[in-house]
């Protein structure tokens, strides 16, 4: 490559120097997607590392390469990586229990025109053909504010739910005491609401997908805690509570 | 604690550490050659895997070095994971041994 200037298709469109020095500061991008206390001590290995396993004539870098560092950072930030197993698989379970939910959220909204037909029925059957147009009317407009009311409430609750499963995912990862508390006293608030509804008798009109989904919500909350509460859950715990 | 199959990719970091301590990209290199090239870990993926092996205690930092003024660590397994690394390997061996004796028994014992 001594020849120059180079002649015709070979002309290169940057020189090898500056393309290698914008795939580094691509590489310093992503890699600044890490938790600060691992960028202080591994930014500049893994900055090597990748260089090394870049191609020759790799000017950015690959989707895939894109993709692992995110997915690794993401791991890193939600504390996935530095906790004991069962707190794991306890915060995976808080994640997975937040997009159940999110699945009952968009389900009930999906079904508010069917839950609504279905209690307008329900009171007409209940006054009965013979009743006067002014009573039928009056009671017509009570039960559709009722479902209106509890729809807002529960839609609600949902989204507070959907919010505190990923708040407490997040914060049970980093290690946090308050945070295993939080999830206990929540997964027996809800628990205890979920019962409630079913007693009240909530489930003669709710569609089967959202009792199912309240159903597996619950049940991931009690494994979740379970596995806070399992010996290997402690040390982790004890460990920042003096951090707290 | 129960001890649960490993990932394979856990397996063979272990195993590439087994002889001796290695920074990140020796790894990498070790991993592609134990594995016939199979396995080209990517380095999100490495430095997850380390992060986690060392808060498991399978593995801990040997020694720093300065390389072209880019720091290098090595990584060295722990006990702990010298022995989970060989109960791993026992397991995988009386699995493969099992299927190569059914497949043939004239082949005997390998």
């Amino acid at each position: 490559m001594t020849d120059w200037p180079p002649t015709g298709e070979s002309f290169p469109i940057s020189d090898p120097a500056s393309s290698s020095a914008r795939l580094e500061r691509a590489y310093r991008r992503l890699v600044a997607c890490y938790p600060r206390s691992f960028r202080r001590e591994n930014t500049e290995e893994i900055i090597a590392v990748l260089l090394a396993t870049a191609r020759e004539d790799q000017r950015r870098p690959s989707l895939a390469e894109a993709g692992d560092l995110l997915r690794g950072a993401a791991r890193m930030r939600l504390g996935l990586t530095s906790c004991p197993r069962s707190v794991l698989h306890a915060v995976r379970l808080m994640y997975l229990g937040a997009l159940a939910e999110l699945i009952a959220l968009v389900t009930l909204l999906l079904s508010v025109g069917r839950v609504r037909s279905a209690t307008h029925a329900a009171a007409l059957r209940a006054v009965g053909p013979h009743a006067s147009h002014a009573v039928t009317q009056q009671l017509l407009a009570r039960v559709a504010s009722t479902v209106n009311v509890t729809l807002i409430v529960d839609v609600s609750v949902m989204s507070v739910a959907i919010a505190g499963w990923l708040v407490l995912a997040w914060a049970n990862g980093k290690g946090s005491p308050l945070a295993r508390v939080g999830a206990i006293v929540v997964c027996a608030f809800y628990a205890a609401v979920t019962i409630e509804g079913f007693s009240e008798g909530s489930t003669a009109y709710a569609p089967a997908a959202l009792l199912a989904a309240s159903v597996a919500v619950l049940a991931i909350g009690i494994a979740a805690v379970t596995l806070l509460l399992v010996k290997q859950s402690w040390p982790y715990y004890a460990a920042h509570a003096t951090a707290l | 604690m129960t001890i649960r199959p490993m990932q394979e990719a856990t397996f063979l970091i272990l195993t590439a550490l087994a002889d001796g301590s290695q920074h990140g990209y020796g790894i990498i290199g070790e991993v592609s050659d134990i594995s016939q090239g199979r396995v080209r870990l990517r380095a999100g993926t490495l430095y997850t895997a380390l992060d986690r092996l060392r808060a498991d205690g399978l593995i801990d930092v040997d020694r720093e070095e300065i390389v072209d003024n880019r720091l290098r660590r090595y990584y060295r397994l722990t006990p702990e994971g010298g022995r989970r690394l060989a109960a791993e390997a026992a397991r995988l061996q009386a699995n493969a041994r099992a299927a190569l004796q059914r497949l043939n028994p004239a082949l005997g014992v390998i």
